[in-house]
């Protein structure tokens, strides 16, 4: 059989340059993350940067960013390219464009594209692009997280529509003045837009360099040749999966607190349809999109991205297959079926902003229709992620903090459920403690694994986090979240994981139990937010879990005594020794019961 | 002086010995005793003495690279190690910066909770908590918990207790107040504090710094005590000095405290080895690049010294490190590497390495997988006959069979693949030295390739035209290069104080001071080991970043007083730096200090250069003349090539391309459209020309 896959170049050729794009992307991540100023990008790693061919292939990623801002890059040059179409305007050498549409392909308000074009010999050849997370957008309260109440996309703040900042090399000094005019803690977004502009340009240079060196066709054929190989490893992939249709559903939280029952208890509904090497994700029965509320997902740049990253992580995992290119090839084997005005499909202007954690839960309903058909490469289910903006008056301007609480997976397969962490399509870093006491008025006085909480299995699900923080000055907080009403779910017999929870204590000692998205809403000095990330589903059954394992957890505090007992059937001495015999018995006790 | 150098690798322990005054150089290789790598240090210097008549009592100085704590991490084998920390945050070390390693995998497992250093059930938690102004006490400590802690960890068999508290960096008070208590309970442990091994801001960091030193710690310091007490028994009475991953050494009294500090001491000596390679041909920018049988390591040495790792680039086994460190670019890259077509059809070589068990297929041990090995086997590269000075034969069958069977999944000829996983194997490794160069505002027309190891030689030229790197240095020994660099060494200490300032808000006389105060310690150790004071100097750097960054770099400071006139130069420089470093600089943004830092060095003896003899006669170096397959003229050809034998080549005559160079540790292949030339101090050195 011929393995090659492209009939211009030779393999060789194709490797050598494919190892000098994807340098020339990492070059990019690295040189962002350190030149940029919020701890958002710099910390959390909450950025992206590709290159992107005149095809709209994107050619390679920062392999030093999270999956959720290089995935959507194709989808912000796509829609670039045709809001520039409508309007008749060009592309010329020297302009640096501003994008952060959600109907054109952007992510997420929050997450401005900046987009080089790239002219070779005169003519447009790719564009060089870096996205990242912004700390504010202009919207109505501060922060660009936690924006739970915006009633349509011209609430959520500026919104830029293939916006050139720079025009032929010339800065555009009327939209920067707007953007200075409009942000909160300008100075910081401005030089991080500044950070993201010098890394687009490095992108250029090195494209440009690429091609000098090995001749447009080569690079046009690598891309190709790169595309044919995305695409053959999926369908590789699928091929392997029997046919037929997998169904499952995820419920969201919603607005716990509201009135309108349209408003909560919302479902993502995912059919997977597998023929052959072919593959249908049907997003058919999922909920009516919220109008008037921001927790509707941009098709392009949220759902896409959430469930082509979960069908890669899953079928072609990286700690089997290593690093292999993300393209389009990828998504070439995959039909996404979305019914316009539901959350997956929102019509404009319904408003997005907040889409965090709903594509969390698109990509572990996804999975869990795939645990039926790969039980061996899934784990059970994850716990969702919070995001919580806080800030206050400095000055005359504002400072502004976003925290990203982790959650959780579930068991997997001969293996524990990864503890607190960031989780499917987000993988951010948290800010070290030392870090945020510094530099804001902010005390984290806890941060710690909930104790006793983890879900029994044969591989038990992963542990969630305590943490919180304390205002040391009057400020205000906003928060996004989900996840506090319906647990991970539990695989093959494994038990259910557990929701989180977010609680205010005031300064004078009363707590309050809060829902998981919140508008801003202002605190006195001394008020602490207690963040409890949710524990992922156990996998398999408790009772053929390997005593010395419970052993171990229940040395680790993770279980209790009675839990040793109850959930696993262990018996451990007064002496707290490992009884292996008597285990056995109440085991095959236990067993008789279910 | 008489000087000892020995390293010890995973297979062979190296021994250079340099007499200062008489100019003698000695080696010798033996096998590494695994068990106990101290028995073959010993053994090493004895043999190599009596080889040559010299007498071990009148050894001076013994300066020693180790990997038995390197090892211990690679291995997961290290000691039982406890902590204690702020009560409220137990799980630090386990949570991490809560981001998985891996992108896109479900089943990946994370270092730190797969394989921790600090099980929970160890980490006991007490009541304290310091502030970020200035390390302010906030909950004052509660001793009775300590003791407590403390007596509980005994009973748990902990043998090794870290001590980790919030804000330490600024003020480490608790944690020595902890530290005095556990001598007085628990005298027998191990301890390690944060603010002891790594003074710097980022908790998780800090931490685990601090677990690695406490998890390696009984180990390191069981098996020096093991080596001085050998060296004692057979009446060796030289100094013994440690190499450290800051590319100095320290006294072993030092490395007992403080074994983190060696963990990549290993590669940090081969750059120094490669380093002292450009004094003798008195070349001042070098690319060091060591390639062995799995991986390439890649250093940059300047006028300024080496690049030292920024303290968030560095990890171990997936563990980060926050310890001062060469800047060293590893990756996966060697003569074992395997070429291979994955599912989707693409042709890689490498990072999986055929090891040297079984090892390429041409070495006969049974390895089935092509090579990097089998390649150079396929073009005539590597000889038959003369690899390992002939100690062990290739099977070139092997390496055809499995080059064949690779070629004809790939539709190419056999010469071809081999020529082409070469390619992309030189490919990675000048991306790699890209990384650290051209995108670094370094540009590698100014530099010497530096090639050592037992396969950096053979692909040194190829790598070099890649990045118009117009000359390359091999130095005498390749594959002793370490033991080498060993001798090159002084007394190196870093010390390191975070101290939050702005540009626009600056307090001179706390800096004035606090540089002093860390100079002042600084001294005080090193005239504890008993170096004289004129041979103590001190190097003042500041850590800084542009107001909001997050991520520093370093900046030489005058060791002056500060004062408003000189500060306004070394902000200058930072831009400049910054500029270089990203391509940008922010000049009127306010910029941060963040750490201060004081490198202080005591000025060792060191090995002397030496005149190599070689033949006068050109003929005696030709071993043969065989064909090996070169591109030339666009085409992959066969041509007669002269084979010398390296320690025969007459010195200062310019000889052309193609060749081989045979020498026990490696082969050095020179394409045709190269000249080289032996030099008096005993480099190879070879002017790159352009693909003929």
């Amino acid at each position: 059989m011929s393995t090659k896959i492209s009939k211009v170049i030779d393999p060789v050729t194709m490797q050598v340059v494919l190892g000098a794009l994807e340098n020339a992307a990492i070059e990019m991540g690295h040189k962002l993350a350190r030149m940029s100023y919020s701890s958002i990008i710099r910390e959390s790693e909450d950025f992206g940067c590709a290159l992107v061919d005149i095809k709209g292939r994107q050619l390679c990623e920062s392999t030093h960013s999270t999956p959720l801002q290089s995935g959507p890059i194709p989808g912000y040059v796509k829609g670039i390219r045709q809001v520039m179409e409508e309007r008749g305007d060009q592309f010329e050498p020297g302009d640096v464009i501003l994008h952060n549409s959600t109907y054109h392909g952007a992510s997420h308000g929050p997450d401005f594209g900046l987009c080089i074009p790239v002219f070779y010999e005169k003519s447009l050849i790719g564009f060089s692009v870096t996205t990242a997370h912004h700390l504010d957008v202009g919207a109505s309260t501060p922060g660009s997280c936690g924006i739970v109440d915006a009633v349509d996309a011209y609430a959520e703040g500026l919104q830029f529509k293939a916006i050139k900042v720079y025009e032929k090399g010339k800065k555009n000094t009327f939209v920067w003045n707007i953007l200075e005019d409009n942000i909160r803690s300008s100075d910081l977004v401005v030089g991080d837009i500044g950070a993201q502009i010098a890394a687009a340009r490095i992108g250029v240079e090195r494209y440009l360099e690429i091609i000098n060196k090995y001749g447009l066709e080569t690079v046009e054929a690598t891309a190709e040749g790169l595309t044919n190989y995305s695409e053959k490893m999926m369908r590789n992939a699928i091929n392997k999966l029997p046919d037929g249709e997998y169904y499952a559903e995820g419920l969201m939280d919603g607005y716990l607190d509201s009135d309108d029952p349209t408003k909560k208890d919302l479902k993502i509904a995912v059919t997977l349809k597998v023929q052959g090497d072919q593959l249908v994700v049907d997003l058919t029965g999922t909920s009516r999109q919220i109008d008037d509320k921001p927790i509707n997902m941009p098709l392009e740049g949220t759902v896409d991205i959430a469930i082509y990253l979960t069908l890669r992580s899953i079928l072609l995992d990286s700690e089997d297959y290593g690093n292999f290119p993300q393209n389009t090839g990828l998504t070439r084997p995959i039909t996404i079926i979305a019914p316009e005005g539901t959350l997956c499909n929102p019509i404009f202007p319904a408003p997005t902003i907040a889409r965090f954690c709903q594509g969390n839960v698109v990509a572990d309903t996804l999975m869990r229709a795939l645990a039926e058909v790969v039980p061996k490469q899934v784990s059970a289910g994850v716990g969702n992620l919070k995001v919580l903006a806080m800030s206050g008056k400095k000055g005359k301007d504002y400072w502004v903090y976003m925290d990203i609480m982790e959650g959780s997976y579930g068991g997997r397969y001969g293996k524990d459920g990864m503890d607190s962490v960031d989780t499917l399509y987000a993988n951010t870093r948290n800010n070290p403690i030392e870090d945020i006491e510094s530099h804001y008025p902010l005390r984290v006085t806890k941060y710690e694994l909930r104790n006793h909480d983890c879900a029994p299995g044969k591989w038990r699900g992963g542990i969630g986090s305590i943490r919180e923080i304390t205002f040391l000055e009057n400020g205000s907080f906003s928060l996004e979240g989900d996840g506090h009403k319906y647990e991970p779910w539990g695989f093959a017999d494994g038990k259910d994981g557990k929701v989180g929870d977010l609680s205010i204590r005031y300064p004078d000692g009363t707590e309050k139990k809060l829902p998981s998205k919140i508008s801003n809403t202002t605190v006195q000095s001394g008020s602490s937010l207690k963040m409890t990330g949710p524990c992922g589903g156990g996998y398999g059954n408790p009772l053929e879990r390997s005593p010395q394992a419970v052993y171990e957890d229940y040395l680790d505090d993770y279980i209790l005594i009675e839990q040793v007992k109850e959930e696993y059937g262990v018996v451990i001495t007064e002496e707290g020794t490992l009884d292996l015999n008597e285990t056995d018995k109440l085991r095959k006790s236990l067993s008789r019961l279910y | 002086m008489k000087l000892f150098g020995v390293d010890v690798g995973g297979t062979f322990t190296d021994v250079f010995y340099n007499d200062t005054e008489k100019q003698h150089t000695f080696i010798h290789k033996l096998p590494t005793t695994l068990a106990d790598p101290a028995i073959g240090v010993i053994k090493g210097m004895i043999e190599l003495s009596e080889m040559n008549g010299v007498a071990v009592h009148e050894i001076d100085h013994i300066f020693h690279g180790t990997t038995i704590g390197t090892n211990a991490i690679l291995e997961f084998d290290g000691a039982k190690t406890g902590m204690i920390t702020t009560k409220g945050y137990k799980d630090i070390l386990h949570i991490g910066r809560h981001q998985r390693p891996q992108n896109y995998s479900i089943m990946q497992d994370i270092p730190w909770q797969h394989r921790p250093l600090v099980q929970r059930r160890n980490r006991k938690t007490v009541s304290e908590r310091m502030g970020p102004a200035k390390g302010e006490i906030i909950e004052p400590l509660n001793e009775e918990e300590v003791i407590a802690a403390i007596h509980e960890l005994k009973e748990l068999g902990v043998e090794s207790i870290i001590v980790g508290f919030l804000f330490s960096y600024i003020n480490p008070e608790h944690e020595e107040r902890v530290v005095e208590l556990i001598k007085e309970e628990y005298p027998e442990a191990f301890i390690t504090t944060s603010s002891g091994v790594s003074p710097q801001f980022r908790e998780f960091e800090r931490f685990t710094t601090a677990s690695l030193n406490g998890f390696i710690g009984p180990k390191v310091k069981g098996y020096i005590d093991n080596l001085s007490s050998g060296l004692k028994e057979a009446s060796i009475t030289a100094d013994l000095h440690i190499m450290c991953s800051n590319g100095g050494v320290a006294t072993p009294e030092n490395i007992a405290e403080k074994p983190v500090n060696t963990l990549l001491s290993g590669p940090a000596a081969g750059i120094l080895g490669g380093a002292y390679a450009g004094v003798l041909s008195d070349r001042k920018k070098l690319i060091t690049f060591d390639v062995g049988g799995t991986s390439a390591d890649i250093g940059i040495v300047t006028e300024q010294g080496f690049g030292e790792a920024s303290a968030r680039d560095t990890w171990i086994a997936g563990y980060p490190v926050m310890v001062p460190m060469i800047d060293i670019h590893t990756i996966g890259a060697g003569g074992g590497s395997i070429a291979y077509i994955d599912e989707g059809g693409l042709f890689k070589v490498g990072p999986k390495s055929a090891g040297s068990v079984p090892g390429p297929a041409c070495y006969g041990h049974g390895g089935t997988l092509p090579t990097i090995s089998d390649a150079n086997v396929v073009l005539g590269r590597l000889d038959q006959e003369n690899f390992l000075g002939g100690e062990m034969k290739l099977h070139v069958e092997a390496a055809h069979k499995v080059i064949a069977e690779l070629a004809e999944k790939l539709e190419m000829t056999k010469e071809e693949t081999a020529e082409g996983i070469l390619t992309i194997l030189n490919n990675n490794m000048a991306n790699a030295i890209r990384e650290k160069t051209i995108q670094k505002g370094a540009d590698p027309r100014e530099f010497s390739l530096v090639a050592f190891g037992g396969a950096g030689p053979l692909h040194a030229i190829d790598v070099a035209r890649e990045l118009k790197i117009p000359e390359i240095i091999i130095p005498a020994y390749p594959g002793i290069n370490s033991a080498t660099g060993l001798l090159t060494t002084d007394l190196k200490y870093d010390v390191i104080k975070t101290e939050f300032m702005l540009s626009d808000s600056l307090n001179l006389s706390i800096l004035n001071k606090d540089f002093q105060s860390l100079e002042e310690g600084l001294k005080k150790q090193l005239l504890k080991d008993l170096v004289e004071e004129e041979n103590i100097s001190m190097q003042r750097f500041v850590e800084c970043r542009y107001i909001g960054q997050g991520y520093e770099l370093r900046v030489p400071f005058p060791s002056e007083e500060l004062t408003n006139h000189n500060i306004i130069d070394c902000f200058n420089l930072f831009h400049e730096i910054h500029k270089n470093e990203y391509g940008h600089s922010f000049e009127s943004t306010p910029i941060e200090i963040v750490n201060i830092r004081v490198v202080g060095t005591g000025k060792m003896p060191k090995l002397r250069k030496e005149k190599v003899n070689g033949s006068s006669d050109l003929g005696a170096a030709i071993v043969k003349k065989e064909h090996v397959l070169f591109r030339h003229k666009g085409e992959l050809q066969k041509m007669e090539t002269l084979h010398y034998q390296r320690e025969l080549l007459p010195a200062g005559k310019w000889l052309e391309g193609p060749a081989i160079i045979l020498q026990k540790d490696t082969t050095t292949v020179i394409p045709p459209g190269n000249q080289f030339v032996v030099e008096e101090y005993g480099n190879l050195i070879i002017k790159v020309g352009e693909q003929s």
